[in-house]
């Protein structure tokens, strides 16, 4: 029989050693790396959303090339405002429930989907109809959840050069893939919010910090959050007012998706649907220098 | 225990789950219109009514309406709310029967309670509405919401991070398989933080304590909704009889925990028809039956009650010659739809429901920004949350029409305060920083706060840099920028309440 000051003793040890032990780092992480073979871009227009994803999917080699069958997938889409779906603030939700069909379709587990937004997670996902795409899908292995707080971590960036330490979530770093679907638009301190922008979504910390040294601190992030592929909705882009706009007139039917497993190299052909230069982006630039993508379009293979 | 005690310990913890569900649900739950009456305990409340009726404009007598059938009710069977129905009472029954001494000897002022509400309805009659203070359905949901909601969040969360993060074996698991549960059902959505957190909840534990004195001391004493109840209850047929002790016998004096038993049938108003003199009489001779009311009535000092009137009539001058708050600050930002300031005061009874439903954690209550008499009514505390441009949820809960109900369209419109730049601060202009998070976040569509380019010379390197400016037209004080800015503690652009639409002047 334990007395109570035994049991009290026994207890404290365990718990201490219970924290000891959790506090030991297990996680290795994955670090951004392309190789020279993800050099390709596919750009594909047309009306029919759901067709025109499974389009630009295909012609990369499908979603088989990218999900491997029981692997664990994340798909990031911008869900950051309360806007509704024809004020293009948010990544269709076409787009979004096609890719995840794509996913399931190449035998993935589970498909996990989430965005860090910027007004009131509720209403974003409701009103983005992103929620209601994902239920429509009726499968218990796609599931978009809020962001649990107690699963943040700040890690070191080892190639950091605006910032060297950042709080990131750990399940878009754990999940075997990560799928970044962003919507291109306009954002007047980085000009524009695509591919490597669209991250942001899964860091924690304050992030308006960030805004003073954007290009650098974007390509830092980007070296820690290795996405397998990036998909940019430019079925609707928004041209002025971003990157929440809130007014029909900023916004331009495009019908365009752009595909790459490069993050940078999906941006720098992105940027040219608004009418700039890929170099003329400060954070596509920061990217290629980092390795992150292919800058100069005419050295990237057409699919 | 008799079968009267348990069915009404029943009623009094089913009603009091109710109301705690009904506040559960006081929360944004995937749809723009809440689903429920989530303030139903406040459109029961006469003191509302009485707060609405006596201020100027429109009383919404739709909102109300069960606040009178609750006095109807009252007319026919006396004051059965306090005993079966009211949560206060009832966590004065659950929570304050271990603090309860068996031998009491402290007799109480009975009486106080009546000169208490007509002190307050002759203030609230010339101006001045404090019965918001000392509703006791204000006290309990403010305390709920400010304080009890606030502190339970904190523990389970601490709880359930804790063994997420230690690993603990089987415990840690077993925890988070019941967390998404409680995330899902009995947790906000967020940690609510509120001011005023601790005079909260000291208030609160102060009305629990006085049972230490005499069981349901806040009832039988202070509290204004039982007195007007009481006199309602005058006219009730429904009658106990034996009126007073028996001459063998004083039990109903010594056990009745209103004092309602006396040697005459004066204190017929304190009785609440909880009926436990039906079980403790030992000879069963206590019977509630309709008939002819008593004889006795109220004995209440004429003096004194006068005295106390005067005193409510004073009160409002004395309120009213302070300085308006509007004439020397300018951080006092209502909720979207709230009514002018004066009318906002006397409509508002202090519940505390626009706070807790707040989607953005904008609302807080109020110390002095709004003078002494505004203590916690809502107030925009911009820094710490933020009006959400889509939401109308603050106006769909007001029970009295303080906050008024908006349509999405109408609430876009209403400017509540205006924000303004404060450069020695702000990152562009004070230190040639990049920035501009206002801007970003800024929600009206074409944006209210825009940026100018501006060569600048830091660190002798020219720069060229985006300076945010507010478009004051198009600024509707919804605060988000002051939410997020980066800069720490107190932020860069903050909202000061010129030119809000409820207010007669409009912008410089």
């Amino acid at each position: 029989m334990l007395d109570r000051r035994q049991f009290i003793f026994q207890s404290l040890r365990s718990a201490c050693l219970a924290a000891v032990a959790g506090s030991i780092p297990q996680l290795i992480l994955p670090r951004a790396v392309y190789a020279a073979q993800d050099r390709v871009l596919v750009v594909r227009t047309g009306e029919d959303i759901p067709q025109l994803v499974r389009q630009t999917v295909a012609a990369l080699g499908g979603m088989e090339r990218f999900v491997k069958p029981g692997e664990t997938v994340v798909v990031k889409p911008n869900i950051g405002w309360d806007r509704g779906v024809d004020l293009a603030a948010n990544t269709h939700p076409l787009v979004v429930k096609t890719v995840v069909s794509l996913c399931l379709e190449a035998g993935a587990k589970k498909v996990q989907l989430f965005d860090r937004t910027c007004n009131d997670p509720r209403r974003c996902y409701v009103s983005s109809g992103i929620q209601q795409a994902i239920s429509d899908l009726n499968s218990i292995q796609a599931e978009l959840v809020y962001m649990d707080r107690r699963a943040y971590k700040e890690l070191e960036i080892s190639q950091g050069k605006a910032i060297n330490r950042w709080s990131f979530y750990l399940p878009a770093l754990e999940a075997d893939r990560l799928i970044n679907l962003p919507i291109a638009k306009h954002h007047s301190i980085s000009t524009l919010t695509l591919g490597m922008k669209n991250l942001m979504g899964v860091i924690g910390g304050n992030r308006g910090m960030l805004h003073s040294k954007i290009a650098e601190a974007l390509a830092d992030i980007n070296t820690v959050i290795h996405s397998d592929l990036t998909l940019i909705d430019a079925t609707r882009i928004l041209v002025a007012n971003g990157p929440q706009g809130g007014r029909l007139e900023d916004v331009e039917v495009r019908n365009t998706l752009i595909a790459s497993p490069q993050v940078v190299t999906a941006d720098a052909f992105a940027s040219t649907l608004f009418g700039y230069q890929p170099d003329q982006i400060e954070t596509i630039v920061a990217g290629y220098r980092r390795g992150l993508g292919e800058i100069d379009l005419s050295r990237v293979q057409r699919l | 225990m008799s079968l009267s005690r348990k069915w009404r310990i029943l009623v009094q913890s089913l009603t009091l789950l109710g109301f705690c569900w009904l506040f559960l649900q006081t929360e944004y739950r995937g749809t723009d219109e809440l689903a429920y009456p989530v303030s139903l305990l406040f459109r029961l409340d006469p003191l509302a009514l009485v707060s609405a009726f006596f201020a100027s404009g429109k009383t919404d007598f739709i909102l109300l309406w069960p606040a009178f059938l609750l006095l109807v009710l009252t007319i026919i069977f006396g004051r059965f709310f306090c005993g079966w129905l009211c949560p206060l009472g009832s966590l004065l029954d659950f929570l304050g029967a271990p603090l309860r001494r068996s031998q009491s000897r402290f007799s109480g002022w009975p009486k106080f309670k009546y000169y208490l509400l007509s002190a307050l309805t002759l203030a609230s009659l010339c101006g001045l509405q404090l019965f918001g203070l000392f509703d006791p359905l204000s006290i309990f949901l403010r305390s709920l919401t400010l304080a009890i909601n606030p502190v339970w969040n904190l523990l389970a969360n601490t709880t359930f991070d804790w063994l997420y993060q230690a690993k603990l074996p089987l415990i840690s698991s077993t925890a988070d398989v019941v967390y998404p549960f409680f995330r899902d059902h009995l947790l906000a959505f967020r940690q609510p933080v509120f001011l005023l957190t601790i005079l909260t909840a000291f208030v609160f534990l102060a009305v629990i304590l006085l049972e230490r004195l005499q069981p349901r001391f806040w009832c039988r004493n202070l509290c204004p909704l039982g007195a007007l109840l009481g006199l309602c209850s005058q006219p009730s047929r429904l009658q106990r009889t034996p009126q007073s002790d028996c001459s063998d016998c004083k039990q109903c004096s010594l056990q009745c925990y209103m004092g309602a038993s006396a040697a005459d049938s004066s204190h017929a108003a304190e009785c609440i028809r909880c009926l436990d003199c039906l079980d403790f009489c030992p000879n069963q001779r206590v019977k509630f039956h309709f008939s002819k009311r008593g004889e006795k009535r109220f004995d209440l000092s004429r003096r004194t009650l006068l005295a106390a009137s005067v005193g409510g009539v004073m009160l409002a001058p004395l309120a009213a010659a302070a300085p308006l708050s509007a004439s020397y600050r300018n951080d006092l930002i209502r909720p979207p739809g709230a009514t002018g300031e004066s009318e906002f005061l006397r409509r508002c009874i202090r519940c505390g429901e626009c706070m807790k439903v707040c989607i953005g954690g904008a609302l807080h209550p109020d110390l002095l920004r709004g003078g002494a008499f505004s203590l916690w009514s809502p107030v925009v505390v911009a820094r710490l949350g933020y009006c959400e441009y889509d939401c109308t949820l603050c106006g769909q809960v007001c029970p009295t029409g303080a906050i008024k109900s908006l349509e999405i369209k109408q609430k876009r419109q209403i400017k509540i305060g205006l924000a303004v730049i404060d450069k020695n601060r702000c990152l562009p202009f004070a230190r040639g920083q990049e920035c501009l998070v206002c801007e970003e976040h800024c929600p009206t569509g074409k944006k209210a706060i825009t940026f100018d380019r501006h060569k600048d010379l830091v660190e002798s390197e020219a720069r060229d840099l985006l300076q945010p400016r507010v478009l004051k037209e198009l600024c509707i004080g919804c605060g988000i920028c002051e939410t997020r800015c980066p800069v720490a503690g107190r932020s860069a652009i903050m909202i000061i309440s010129e030119g809000e639409s409820r207010a007669p002047q409009g912008l410089l």
